[in-house]
């Protein structure tokens, strides 16, 4: 059973006492090891890290405000072939709901995986995260930032576009969470009782957190559906839904990002999409002018049909796309309409088929 | 100006749709010439990439046929295809692609009529609906589609 507990912060140090308990769950062996983000180059760059001992812990961040990759990919990696190893994986809700669509797809493991789900504040770019900490003065710079996007303070920076539309910021499934909506002070955990024994963490409801979950919620739904009408209204043909693809230059960076896009080698980096040059000239002569590169709408519908159903929403493709072109909008946009017309909700659980993997009823 | 003849891109299954057609030409029933087959060994196998890349380059209806539902020589790979074409359709309709250019239709192996009346049947609504709008890559990038159809291209 579930309960409800609270690690208590002193003196202001939450990064503090995280660190501290993601070591206590090294050392009492709840797990062998840990991936979590651990700040580098100074602060000024934070990297999933695969952790051993309990000491490098020092620059751990559950709470990272960056996310260069999404996680799902990395646990995918450390467990595939399934290491038999107890890895703690501190997640964010959206990669999380990316690992159970990898765990369907057949390329992750959960078994012996404890995930550690946080609240997620929201993130930002890489690149501007780093400008940020550099113009800032003075040591704890991440303890700093934390302190402020929890308390609402206005950034100088923007979230990521996908963070701003993000509605479930919260775990959908996760065997630890620990969550700052709607707490003041400390952080707020819920875990196995047997795990909060051992761990001597006493029992204590958050009252406030549903609500402010919701409220959050809301807002962002709203921004969530505005995205999405305004999207909707400007695609009545496909020459319009080019156009959000018109600057692409094919670098497949937005393939590599993606952590449900899992083919070990792209279709469309095959020799199919590199024939001879001849090709080229036959399609300029039949059309009187042929873009170059090729295939640019056929790559991402492509794409769009591969992983629409499974999108989470993470907006790892926009913001590693080097023209900032908007896929998150237009992924989680047909996303939602692909996802709501087959009834389901990717990442909620991992005894939901995806449908693409369900036998239809049959209309004859 | 001669009446706009539908070119269709017919992707069927070796075991059924494909000796449909078979069937159909043994049995002299006759259909429009407008099909192109490709066969396939089950429809199963037919990644969606294969049928936006006709719709882009113009093709003016694509075709599946498949063994009807519980017939499959593979168990179950014409479910498969339902349900990918499903998401296809429901993607296409997403971004401005006519949906209905799109028929998934099960012909068994001895429905020589039912593909010959099949392909009848679609002709003739596509010619109701008019050229694909989508002539060409170029016009992707260049040109309003939905407007007049383009004069006929050479191809």
């Amino acid at each position: 059973m579930k309960v409800e507990a609270f690690l208590k912060v002193e003196k202001g140090d939450t990064l503090g006492t995280l660190r501290n308990f993601l070591g206590r769950l090294l050392t009492e062996g709840v797990v062998n090891y840990l991936l979590v983000p651990l700040e580098i180059s100074h602060g000024r760059a934070l990297a999933p890290t695969l952790v051993k001992d309990p000491a490098r812990l020092s620059q751990a961040n559950p709470f990272s405000p960056v996310m260069p990759e999404s996680g799902a990919a990395i646990v995918a990696q450390l467990t595939i072939d399934q290491p038999g190893k107890k890895l703690g994986a501190v997640l964010k809700p959206c990669e999380i709901r990316a690992l159970v669509e990898l765990v369907k797809l057949g390329q992750a493991s959960l078994e012996n995986v404890i995930i550690i789900g946080t609240d997620c504040l929201g993130t930002l770019e890489v690149e501007d995260y780093a400008k940020f900490i550099e113009g800032m003065e003075g040591a704890e710079k991440g303890a700093k930032v934390l302190a402020d996007m929890r308390q609402g303070a206005k950034l100088p920076i923007s979230l990521r576009p996908a963070c701003k539309m993000c509605n479930v910021f919260t775990p959908l499934t996760s065997d630890i969470t620990l969550g700052l909506f709607g707490v003041k002070e400390g952080v707020f955990i819920s875990l196995e009782d047997k795990l909060a024994k051992k761990l001597n963490l006493g029992a204590r409801e958050a009252p406030e957190r549903q609500k402010a979950i919701e409220q959050l919620a809301e807002s962002r739904s709203k921004a969530r559906e505005q995205v999405f009408s305004e999207f909707r209204e400007r695609t009545k043909n496909i020459v319009d839904f080019a156009s959000y693809l018109d600057t692409c230059i094919m670098c497949y960076a937005c393939s590599a990002a993606c952590p449900l896009c899992y083919c070990r080698v792209c279709f469309f980096r095959t020799d199919t999409f590199e024939p001879e040059s001849e090709r080229y000239y036959r399609w300029a002569d039949r059309e009187g002018a042929l873009r170059m590169p090729t295939e640019i709408l056929l790559y991402h519908l492509t794409r769009l049909n591969h992983v629409a159903i499974s999108c989470c929403g993470c907006g790892m493709c926009e913001s590693a796309c080097p023209r900032k072109l908007p896929l998150t909008t237009i992924f989680q946009t047909v996303g939602e309409g692909l996802q709501k017309a087959l009834n389901y909700v990717p990442g909620r659980s991992v005894d939901e088929e995806i449908p693409l993997a369900t036998i239809p009823e049959v209309k004859v | 100006m001669a009446e706009f003849e539908p070119k269709i891109l017919a992707f069927l299954c070796n075991w059924c749709a494909y000796r449909g057609a078979d069937l159909a030409g043994t049995s002299r029933f006759h259909y429009p010439p407008n099909v192109r087959a490709i066969r396939l060994m089950c429809t199963g196998s037919l990644d969606p990439v294969y049928v936006l890349k006709a719709l882009l380059d113009g093709a003016d209806g694509v075709l599946i046929g498949g063994c009807h539902p519980g017939n499959c020589h593979y168990q179950d790979g014409n479910y498969k295809a339902m349900r990918r074409v499903e998401v296809l359709k429901n993607i296409l309709r997403q971004v401005g692609i006519d949906e209905e250019r799109v028929w998934l239709r099960w012909i068994d192996a001895s429905e020589g009529a039912l593909f010959s009346e099949t392909i009848k049947e679609m002709v003739d609504e596509l010619r109701a609906k008019g050229p694909n709008p989508m002539r060409g890559q170029w016009q992707l990038w260049q040109e309003t589609v939905g407007g007049k159809p383009q004069k006929e291209r050479v191809r």
